[in-house]
């Protein structure tokens, strides 16, 4: 089970920062301000769901700047840039730099939460495909070369008297191996199995 | 009004010994006796003199009133000679004129005489009008004799109130266009109170849409809303006060409240340029006479002419000084820019030299213009440091900086 998505506010004004959590917290949304791009970088959770409300103009690190440190960092927590009112032009920079939305200020009530619910759940779903997917390579370590065969040849969909084939080796001896596999993979079901061969981007099995 | 009259009641010998130097019954080939010839000489050369030239004696009774003065006053002479010349001059004046002959009879001591001074004539028709008057003095055989040449000035005066109204209306105007430069900025400034204000009232109206339960919580909020509401309206009253046109007027001022005022005018937008800001003020520093709005239009100029100059640099430290000085305020503005270069240095305060790809470059020569007008003085040196420094000093008194 995932972290509740985290709203992260990153605006230098106090008055502004202040007033959305406020907002924001009556919508039941759980929000984190910081003063300055610099603050949040030390905080923010790389991997976890969440979505940052980031104001352009600021002094020191500013929205691009951030946008930039985040990329390098491999921040994924996605970026809706505020701006203010008539910055088109800094908005369409700041999409191209990787920002995921952007909000004029004052901002809309409806707006808000719309894009902010839009990028949350974008993000709890990469987040849970994320934790997955560690989980699962963690597990896939657990595997010895010969499952791991036997592993790759079930990914694909194949048969025990293919894969057996395929390694030379007798359909009991992919049974039982195959019995292993699932074991330490957690998988109760060929489904499982073949649902966590996806997650990993299964694709070495083809022989490409 | 004739020469001969005037010639009977200038009895300065020596004067009219000059001027023929013979005797005076001798007949000229005119016709005319020297004295007569003379006289009409006289007459001809003051009557060209476009000044209006009036003697009295000492009691004050006109004794000459030149054709000049006839025009000037509308009286004909013979209206005016034999009167009191307080005739010509409004009240008080009028009253106080004997005053000043009595007592300069009695302690000698001059107030116009030999010096001359702007005061006011009235014409026949009680109309007044700003005339320099300069007086001349004779004595004969015991007898004082006061001339007063008169020059009517309503001319020049209207020229000096003219260009004076060109130079307010040009420091308006650039007053204007340094607010227009502003404009993003402030937009920018005022976006924030607002954003504040919309976040909190959107977060009371949703707490007031769940229930009275949460109406307390819901009137706190809408408190921070108002504050915010405060704010902007601070910001723009600023803005409004520095904008406005209006009539120059002095008045004594707390100079550290004056450079806090001009700076968060100044800064305006700014924070985004890291620029370290540090105003560094004595103690108990006394109230100084000044338009406020023109000092601050000044100061803004200046503080924003430090920060373009410290533009891409690697320090930027913009410290702003008030300090005391002989009989003096005096306020530093000190960058850490690029300096100005020598070939600027010697036409800095020119209009319309710059070094800006935008501005008109009126700036400093407004500024200049506004500073000397307090009877201050503006100027500038290197910074020891690197960058440019710039001082304003303003009087203490209505006696100018040295």
């Amino acid at each position: 089970m995932s972290a509740k998505p985290i709203v992260y506010i990153v605006d230098d004004e106090e008055a502004v920062r202040t007033s959305l959590a406020t907002l924001l917290d009556i919508h039941g949304f759980t929000t984190r301000a910081y003063e300055s791009g610099k603050v949040f970088l030390e905080d923010v959770d790389p991997a976890g769901p969440g979505c940052a409300l980031v104001d352009v103009k600021m002094p020191g690190l500013d929205g691009m700047g951030l946008l930039h440190k985040m990329a390098e960092g491999n921040i994924r927590v996605p970026v809706v840039m505020m701006t203010g009112y008539g910055e088109v032009a800094t908005a369409v920079k700041a999409m191209k730099a990787g920002a995921v939305d952007f909000l004029e200020k004052p901002l809309d009530e409806e707006e808000l939460l719309t894009v902010l619910n839009r990028h949350l759940s974008h993000s709890q779903i990469a987040a849970q495909l994320e934790e997955q997917k560690v989980q699962a390579h963690a597990r896939l370590a657990h595997l010895t070369e010969r499952e791991r065969e036997v592993f790759n040849g079930l990914a694909m969909g194949k048969t025990n008297k293919g894969i057996a084939l395929d390694l030379g080796i007798s359909p009991r001896t992919v049974e039982i191996h195959r019995a292993r596999v699932m074991e330490k993979l957690e998988a109760h079901t060929l489904s499982d199995l073949i649902r966590l061969a996806l997650v990993l981007g299964h694709r070495h099995a083809d022989g490409s | 009004m004739t020469l001969k009259f005037a010639a009977e009641r200038v009895p300065d010998s020596s004067q009219v010994g000059e001027l023929g130097g013979a005797n005076l019954e001798e007949r000229a080939p005119s016709g005319l006796t020297v004295a007569e010839d003379q006289a009409t000489r006289l007459e001809s050369i003051i009557n060209a003199v476009p000044d209006a030239i009036i003697t009295i004696d000492e009691k004050g009774i006109v004794t000459f009133f030149s054709a000049a003065a006839e025009r000037m006053f509308q009286y004909k002479a013979e209206e005016v000679i034999g009167r009191n010349v307080k005739i010509l001059m409004p009240t008080p004046y009028s009253i106080e004129h004997d005053g000043y002959l009595d007592r300069y009879l009695r302690t000698g001591e001059k107030r116009i005489i030999g010096l001359g001074r702007i005061v006011v004539g009235r014409r026949k028709d009680g109309s007044t009008f700003p005339i320099e008057l300069a007086v001349g003095e004779a004595v004969a055989k015991g007898k004082h004799i006061f001339t007063g040449l008169i020059r009517d000035v309503s001319d020049r005066q209207e020229t000096e109130r003219r260009l004076h109204e060109v130079q307010d209306d040009l420091i308006h105007v650039s007053r204007l266009s340094a607010m227009g430069e502003l404009a993003s900025a402030l937009a920018h400034e005022l976006n924030q109170p607002l954003t504040a204000i919309s976040n909190y009232l959107l977060a009371a109206r949703q707490l007031i849409q769940r229930g009275p339960e949460h109406v307390e919580r819901a009137s706190d909020i809408i408190g921070k809303s108002i504050d915010q509401a405060m704010r902007a309206g601070q910001i723009i009253r600023q803005l409004r006060s520095f904008v406005q046109k209006r009539e120059v007027e002095r008045a004594p001022a707390e100079i550290g409240k004056v450079v806090d005022e001009a700076s968060a005018l100044a800064f305006i937008g700014l924070k985004e340029k890291g620029i370290h800001v540090a105003i560094e003020r004595e103690n108990a520093l006394p109230e100084v006479p000044i338009d406020r709005i023109q000092i601050q239009q000044v100061l803004i100029n200046l503080i924003r002419n430090a920060v373009d100059a410290m533009e891409g640099r690697d320090r930027r430290d913009l410290t702003i000084r008030i300090s005391r000085d002989e009989g003096a305020v005096r306020i530093s503005i000190i960058d850490t820019g690029a300096g100005i270069s020598s070939d600027m240095e010697g036409k800095l305060f020119q209009a319309f030299a710059t070094t800006k790809a935008t501005g008109m470059g009126v700036g400093l020569s407004i500024s200049r213009t506004i500073v000397e007008a307090h009877g201050g003085r503006l100027w500038f040196e290197p910074n020891p440091d690197g960058g440019t420094i710039f001082h304003l000093a303003l009087p203490l008194s209505d006696r100018p900086v040295p």
